[in-house]
């Protein structure tokens, strides 16, 4: 425990034989090593390969030692030959396995991943995936793996802690005999479990998968041979894209990361001006729409609650926009969001909790009932009770006729929205599955 | 999105780009106090000129992105010249002939050679900063000044640490306007902002600094990966530059 973190720590933690948060940090960096979820707030150089002597360097290891032992941890987590890179350059994959390359250069004994997949998508997911499973088989490190997506878990652990709501651990064994004997406590908890396990026990929310939609209602939105550069950034992100939605209609946007699905979510919501083509929303460009106007019609879940939050309190943040008739609605809205004014009306949003600030993003979507609602990776993070939240919310807006354009990494959502799968190839024009 | 000039590997391996950071900063920083010391254009103009042609011959830098570089610092400095000469106290002096006018506005001589003496100050500058910024590797910089001029690690690797987060604050920046507009709000300014942005760099400066201690930062006696070592070059490079400063000032002198 690093001793940056606040906070109070009651008992003991002995780590090789070493009082964590007691002994000094070094002592404990020695023995382990941890990888944070968000692999670009954790990289501190420039270089890959700086990076991965960063560590050594606190530890007081030699020049000799070190210039011997980067390229070996490099190469053991896939990244030989990019010791002169940029970090910053490389994609969320390889920043994570490079963090991981970070943090088991000193040979730690124990390495701690704190969601280590959050940011990343499908393909960066797999190989990190893979990495660990081969680490697992030759058993020279322990892996303490804090996650909530079962389907990483499961196949990789030798034994799961799965803590409750309140942090106190609920249960403990093997991966089979937590679907054994525990699966009704652990589903009880919001705890997920691994897709195969889902419906031979009586799941207790398998929401049934709508039938992917059709455009459905009246036109709503229209792309048209719409592409989108950077000023001076060269490369096209995408080019030609056509894209329909009628109203109530919903379409999942697929593709790597950087292949502009949010990109393409901030054109169709008027937020950005594409660099070629058009978009028409009911009839008007959104990016020319007033923004009282814009608004009227157009929601927008950012991925990170903090960066759209805009006023100083949950109350002035539900009111933040609407007219008399809206503000006499937010207290409904508030509690409807489970968020009472009574007890939240007065506190920071940025005080809240992570599922409390997901909720507090959903309030414009609800007080405005725009006709399109953008969703950036809504359900990123979430445990299976706020996952179900969020979907069955989805799903009252579509069902009054609410269009949905989701950019999500998550197949799971697409399923359960019933959404057209539209993918960014991240070269060139957008491809819909039919 | 912000591009962040930086310096390209063919550069970075020249004569200039091997040289210690602290050498050419200590350099830099000389020439900067000598021009802050003249009202003579020559001293700028020479000084300007000597650190671009340094740039290109010794630290082999690419014309084209000195010029991209230079094009909007030259912009400004001249715009600031110009304004100077227009708003300098002499013009209002009758004892001053105009050199130009145009109704009630006068140009004399003296406020003219005081702007365009400005102009090549600002100019110059300017120069010596992108000179040093396109030789300069930023990672070296900061192992040189906390291996050569003992500088405090937590400060400077903290400080390298917060340039990378630079492109990342201007996202932010982006993103907070984009809710302001979605929710009908003025997005073009408003303190809000600032609180938004505030907390982001504070929260990501959290989790950065937690990263960093989890990694044994700043817990011991830190070793060196690439150790910045005193070279004969840095010498010469230093001899040279103060002998070109010292010509140059002697040249303002004697006008």
């Amino acid at each position: 425990m690093p001793a940056a973190i606040g906070g109070r720590l009651d008992g003991e933690l002995l780590v090789g034989g070493c009082q964590a948060g007691r002994d000094p940090q070094a002592q404990v960096a020695r023995r382990v090593g941890i990888v944070f979820q968000d692999p670009e707030s954790q990289l501190v150089m420039e270089r890959v390969d700086d990076e991965v002597a960063f560590g050594l360097e606190s530890l007081g290891w030699s020049a000799g030692e070190m210039q011997a032992r980067v390229p070996v941890a490099l190469a053991d987590l896939g990244l030989a030959g990019f010791g002169r890179r940029r970090t910053a350059r490389l994609s969320g994959g390889e920043q994570q396995r490079l963090a991981i390359a970070g943090a088991l250069a000193a040979a730690p004994g124990i390495l701690v991943l704190d969601e280590p997949t959050a940011n990343l998508d499908p393909a960066g997911t797999r190989e990190l995936a893979a990495r660990l499973a081969a680490m697992r088989a030759v058993r020279s490190t322990t892996i303490v793996l804090v996650e909530h997506r079962a389907d990483l878990v499961w196949p990789l652990a030798d034994l799961i802690l799965a803590l409750g709501a309140d942090g106190r651990p609920i249960a403990l064994g093997t991966p089979a005999e937590m679907l054994e004997r525990y699966a009704a406590r652990l589903a009880g908890s919001g705890v997920w479990l691994p897709d195969s396990f889902v419906g031979r026990a009586g799941d207790p929310a398998p929401p049934d998968p709508r039938e992917p939609g059709r455009v459905a209602g009246a036109p709503l939105l229209e792309v048209r041979g719409v592409g989108f550069a950077w000023v001076g950034g060269g490369q096209p992100i995408f080019r030609a894209v056509d894209l329909d939605l009628g109203e109530g209609d919903r379409v999942a946007l697929l593709g790597p990361n950087g292949s502009g699905k949010s990109t393409l979510g901030r054109i169709a919501s008027g937020l950005l001006r594409p660099t070629t083509g058009s978009v028409r929303l009911a009839g008007n460009d959104p990016a020319r729409l007033p923004a009282r106007e814009l608004a009227r019609r157009v929601g927008y879940v950012f991925q990170d609650p903090e960066r759209q939050f805009v006023a100083a309190t949950v109350r002035a943040e539900m009111e933040a926009g609407l007219d008399a008739a809206g503000r006499a609605g937010v207290a409904e809205v508030a509690a409807s969001l489970g968020l009472p004014l009574e007890a939240f009306g007065e506190r920071s949003p940025y005080t809240l909790s992570g599922g409390e600030q997901r909720r507090l993003s959903l309030a414009p979507a609800l007080a405005r009932r725009p006709s399109l609602l953008v969703l950036d990776e809504p359900t990123y993070g979430q445990d299976r009770h706020g996952y179900d939240r969020l979907v069955d919310f989805f799903r009252a807006r579509l069902g009054s006729g609410t269009a949905i354009l989701v950019a999500t990494h998550d197949p799971r959502l697409v399923a359960d929205l019933g959404a057209r799968p539209f993918e960014l190839d991240g070269a060139s024009s957008g491809v819909v599955a039919a | 999105m912000i591009a962040v000039r930086a310096a390209d590997d063919r550069a970075l391996a020249s004569p200039l780009g091997r040289t210690s950071p602290v050498a050419k900063l200590v350099l830099v920083g000389a020439w900067v106090a000598g021009l802050a010391l003249t009202t003579d254009p020559r001293p700028p103009l020479v000084l300007g000129a000597v650190g671009l042609a340094g740039a290109v011959v010794l630290g082999r830098v690419r014309p084209a992105s000195l010029v991209a570089g230079l094009a909007p610092l030259v912009f400004a400095a001249l715009t600031v010249g110009f304004f100077n000469a227009l708003l300098n106290p002499a013009n209002a002096n009758p004892a001053f002939a105009a050199v130009t006018s145009l109704g009630p506005i006068r140009l004399t001589a003296p406020a003219i050679s005081a702007g365009v003496a400005l102009s090549c100050r600002v100019g110059a500058v300017a120069a010596l900063g992108i000179a040093f910024g396109l030789t300069t590797d930023t990672t070296r910089l900061v192992d040189a000044l906390v291996q050569q001029a003992h500088m405090p690690e937590r400060f400077a690797y903290g400080a390298l640490a917060a340039f990378q987060a630079i492109p990342r604050l201007a996202e932010d920046l982006v993103a907070l306007r984009e809710a302001r507009r979605i929710r009908g709000l003025r997005a073009s300014w408003h303190p809000r902002i600032l609180v938004g942005l505030l907390v982001l760099a504070i929260r990501r400066a959290d989790r950065l600094a937690v990263a960093m201690d989890a990694r044994g930062f700043g817990s011991g006696q830190r070793t060196r990966f690439r150790s910045v070592e005193w070279s004969l070059a840095d010498g010469v490079l230093l001899g040279v530059g103060l002998a070109v400063l010292v010509a140059a000032m002697a040249l303002g002198r004697g006008a």
